[in-house]
């Protein structure tokens, strides 16, 4: 499917009649977001909820009352010495999950970084070179993302011997950017044509300048939108792919803890239900400041 | 050009894309970690030469595009190699899975096409309202919640404390029912709780994409036409903007196909619900590389199907669409 996508340069082109011209300082533009994104409580909320989950994570050592690996009495329900009770090993489930914090937001964020990356790379090239080049890698775009996630995650984790977070991240970024790609692609194809990219190149401009100064720039709004959309989307890959047993387990990662929860379930409802609520708010604070972020920044994607 | 030749050419470029999967699949599963000679001759006390006699026997001591011809001629026949952990053809395990997939699928499937077109237009229509705001705010909810944790919950509320529904299976085991009728029923109290969760899931995305594609439409020109030409309100959103909004959808939906599938994946593991899903992951936990390349293959084989039909229905639904 062909991904339709509306940017602020094109916005902002439409606007450039009316308004004078002025080429806005860094720090004023993110201050018309930020202006943008106030007036939407929904992306407040989410705002907010990621920088406590940030903070709740960063300050793990500090807040967590105990070591996490350290073992106590098994299957305590909550109480006031154990908030959220101790799973079946007799660890603390709250500083469990504090730790486990952690792992989901590095598993999220970095997992993102690989996909701008190979998404950058291969958009770039794709669009640059065009002709055999493009339709090789187009296809191959394509055939990722109509494959299934799961077989495909799990046919390569298990190919690496060790069960380690970054396996599961590097697998992530292996089949995680076709669409960024894409809108890479169709970006750079869109930009190439512009009049100011054409007013670069004549004035001698290299290709490395006109991609850095003048391309890069004008996606990047479109890179943060889709980066930030996709967070959440990392972070539950990495609890299904734990929670199916697929993770190291010992790490206090939400989906082992879940998958600890599972195969070990008795009755105590407390094991399960809190690594989940954890996963739940940090996923609909990712996808609540996404929705916000795209609207403030003006960028539509369709088809995800 | 004419439908046909599009198809034709559609069908055309399936054949390299098979072919480029099935080499990504052989060589893949050829990386993997350990000696196929073992896995066929068993794990423990095994000489040298009998794993040599095995290399031979299986090909193995063949150079790989030698096999991996071999490997696909059979593929294109039908036989999806054999089992060693399970001593039987990959494909006498997989066939039985194969209804239990498409039945969980359709049924939650179908579901949650009716619930989120119902609601979906509800919302768009009455825009801002209260109701547009309730359903959005819980799609955004059942956006983000994970499948398999609501799965557990289900089973400890549903199943642990009230003893409603079954933790899993497809069928109680070790009753003989008084008749057929009641074997039926038995097994559609199996079938609630993963469906229920699967419907969570979808109807939450796609009520999202019915709303989104809905609103859209009723900004058209056309809408504002038809209704100066005085239709009823009624005529106006089911026949003009309905059909308009739901094309995106259809489409998207024959493509979600792998997701839909990944989804339920792991609502069958979790359900002990005996699908492709479920089987995957059990035999990549075994490591069972042979299986999990014919299965592989069978998926991927299922999900471009799909595509391709999606593209084909869509092509004659739309009459805008240019067979490019």
């Amino acid at each position: 499917m062909e991904q339709r996508l509306m940017t602020s340069h094109s916005r902002a082109k439409s606007k450039e009649k009316n308004e004078e011209l002025y080429e806005p300082s860094k720090a004023t533009r993110l201050f018309i977001v930020w202006r943008k994104l106030k007036t939407s409580k929904m992306a407040l909320a989410g705002f907010g909820i990621i920088l406590l989950v940030s903070l709740l994570a960063l300050l793990a050592p500090v807040i967590a009352p105990y070591d996490p690996n350290a073992i106590g009495r098994v299957r305590v329900p909550p109480s006031t010495m154990h908030w959220l009770g101790t799973d079946a090993m007799g660890r603390d489930m709250f500083s469990l999950i504090l730790y486990g914090a952690r792992i989901s937001l590095y598993v999220g964020v970095a997992a993102v970084l690989l996909e701008i990356l190979f998404g950058l790379a291969i958009g770039m090239t794709s669009g640059y070179f065009g002709g055999i080049v493009d339709e090789i890698l187009m296809r191959l775009t394509d055939l990722i993302m109509t494959l299934p996630t799961l077989p495909l995650l799990l046919v390569t984790v298990i190919l690496f011997e060790q069960r380690d977070v970054n396996v599961i991240v590097l697998v992530m970024g292996i089949f995680g950017w076709p669409f960024m790609a894409r809108i890479v692609r169709s970006e750079f194809l869109a930009l190439r044509e512009t009049t100011f990219v054409e007013a670069a190149r004549s004035m001698g401009a290299t290709p490395w300048r006109i991609i850095t100064r003048h391309i890069l720039p004008n996606i990047l709004s479109t890179i943060i939108v889709i980066g930030t959309m996709d967070i959440p989307w990392y972070i539950f890959w990495e609890a299904t792919l734990t929670f199916l047993g697929f993770g190291d387990p010992s790490s206090p990662s939400w989906g082992v803890l879940l998958w600890r929860g599972y195969i070990h379930f008795r009755m105590e409802w407390w094991i399960i239900t809190f690594p989940g609520l954890a996963l739940f708010f940090t996923s609909l604070g990712f996808n609540l400041f996404g929705d916000g972020l795209r609207d403030a920044l003006d960028v539509t994607t369709r088809g995800r | 050009m004419t439908l046909r030749t599009f198809v034709i050419r559609r069908l055309i470029v399936v054949v390299p894309t098979l072919f480029l999967i099935s080499i990504a699949i052989f060589s893949i599963l050829h990386l993997a970690p350990g000696d196929p000679a073992q896995a066929i001759a068993g794990r423990h006390g095994v000489s040298r030469e009998v794993l040599e006699l095995v290399r031979v026997e299986y090909g193995l001591d063949q150079p790989i595009y030698v096999q991996y011809f071999r490997w696909l001629g059979k593929v294109l026949q039908g036989d999806f190699g054999f089992s060693y952990l399970n001593r039987a053809p990959v494909m006498n395990l997989i066939r039985p899975r194969i209804p239990y997939t498409v039945e969980l699928m359709l049924v939650a499937e179908a579901v949650s096409v009716v619930i989120a077109i119902i609601l979906g237009v509800i919302a768009a229509v009455k825009h801002y309202s209260i109701l547009d705001a309730v359903s959005s705010l819980g799609a955004l909810v059942g956006y983000a919640t994970p499948n398999f944790w609501v799965s557990l919950m289900a089973i400890i509320f549903f199943s642990s404390w009230l003893g409603w529904l079954p933790k899993g299976g497809v069928g109680t085991i070790g009753v003989t029912f008084p008749s057929p009728f009641h074997a039926f029923l038995d097994h559609l109290s199996h079938l609630v709780l993963p469906t229920s969760i699967l419907v969570l899931g979808w109807t939450a995305y796609l009520f999202r994409m019915v709303r989104s594609s809905m609103l859209e439409v009723l900004g058209q020109d056309y809408i504002v036409t038809a209704r100066a030409k005085g239709l009823k309100e009624r005529v106006v959103i089911y026949k003009h903007a309905l059909r308009n909004a739901l094309l995106p959808v259809v489409t998207y939906e024959a493509y979600s196909m792998g997701f839909l599938l990944s989804g339920a994946a792991v609502i069958e593991s979790i359900f002990s619900w005996p699908g492709l899903g479920q089987f995957m992951v059990e035999i990549a936990h075994k490591r069972d590389y042979p299986t999990l390349m014919g299965l592989t293959m069978i998926i991927a084989v299922m999900v471009l199907i799909a595509n391709l039909c999606a593209d084909i229905a869509y092509a004659i639904v739309d009459p805008r669409i240019k067979y490019e």
